[in-house]
């Protein structure tokens, strides 16, 4: 399983509404739970934060990877964020982040996730590719550069 | 006439269609009178990956790497047991590294002859780095390769071939 078999147009908001690292956690859960109403919000939410209080998942290049493995989501889960205002998220690197990239699953699910985090890992490697990323104005244009 | 597979090999990545695979290799090997072997290989490749780019902290990645270890024993032995129950010896390696590099050496060292896998991913990006596990296994495979939709058709053809007797060879 990689990022392809769960990207989900519905969940990638560009641009992002809010600018601090806690807002923007809410604002992507909050997205995830807009499209599937029965999520426990409550308890996503915690699992990130608590996931984020054993270190950032700032990491560099403005990337961020806030995630969690929680009995609250059914399924291996992404909702993608982009920021056009740059946002501190306390990076590895000291520098602020834009491209959010919110990644849940299910307890059970070990090999996907890894699998998931790793193929996003990867990909926001390439300079370009978050070049494009940051020029998208669309979910949908967002869609396309990971298929392109 | 010879049979055109006599060494099959399922792979088992955890997911349900994995398991749909190994049915359908079970059915394949018993039909064939093949040798069957089931692996999964812990993705510890991965796993590095995430902890040098520091997306997984020390404990997670102990965390993990204990999930992944259940796994491959939990799955593993699910197959070893549809296998018994199907008369179908199921011989079980379990490895540890890069998962596609892996598997294409043990096809090539044991000369498997046909590699089963579970579902490939619905949408393929052209970007090499979002591509799965299982679409790289695919393509590298030195043998032909049968990939196996999870579909009820493989469950109802398992329960009804005949079981094993208990004590006897069906």
């Amino acid at each position: 399983m990689t990022l392809m078999d769960v990207l989900d147009k519905n969940l990638i908001q560009v641009p992002l509404k809010h600018s601090t690292k806690d807002e923007i956690i809410a604002e992507l859960v909050d997205l995830l739970v807009a499209h599937r109403p029965a999520l426990d919000r409550d308890g996503i939410l915690k699992a990130v934060i608590d996931r984020e209080r054993m270190g950032s998942t700032g990491l560099a290049d403005g990337i961020a990877i806030p995630h969690a493995k929680t009995a609250a989501i059914d399924r291996v889960s992404v909702a993608i964020g982009i920021s056009k205002v740059p946002v501190d998220f306390r990076a590895q690197d000291g520098k602020p982040s834009q491209f959010f990239f919110l990644v849940l699953a299910p307890e059970k699910e070990s090999a996907a996730y890894i699998e998931i985090l790793a193929s996003i890992a990867r990909a926001t490697a390439s300079p370009v590719f978050r070049r494009l990323l940051s020029s998208a104005r669309s979910a949908d244009e967002v869609v396309r550069l990971f298929l392109d | 006439m010879t049979e055109p597979f006599r060494s099959i090999l399922v792979y088992l990545d955890g997911s349900e269609s994995s398991v749909t695979a190994a049915m359908a290799a079970i059915a394949l090997a018993k039909r064939l009178s093949a040798t069957l072997t089931a692996m999964y290989v812990i993705n510890t490749q991965a796993l590095n990956d995430l902890v040098k780019a520091r997306i997984f902290v020390d404990v997670e990645e102990i965390e993990f790497r204990q999930d992944l270890e259940g796994d491959a024993e939990r799955y593993l032995r699910h197959v070893r047991k549809l296998g018994q129950q199907k008369n179908i010896e199921v011989q079980t390696v379990k490895l540890e590294g890069s998962v596609h590099t892996l598997v294409r050496n043990y096809l090539r060292d044991n000369n498997i002859d046909l590699l089963v896998l579970g579902g490939i991913s619905q949408i393929h990006s052209r970007r090499d780095e979002l591509m799965s596990e299982t679409d790289r296994m695919m393509r590298t495979a030195p043998c032909p390769v049968l990939i196996v939709r999870d579909d009820e058709k493989i469950w109802d053809m398992f329960e009804e071939m005949p079981d094993a007797v208990v004590g006897g060879i069906v």
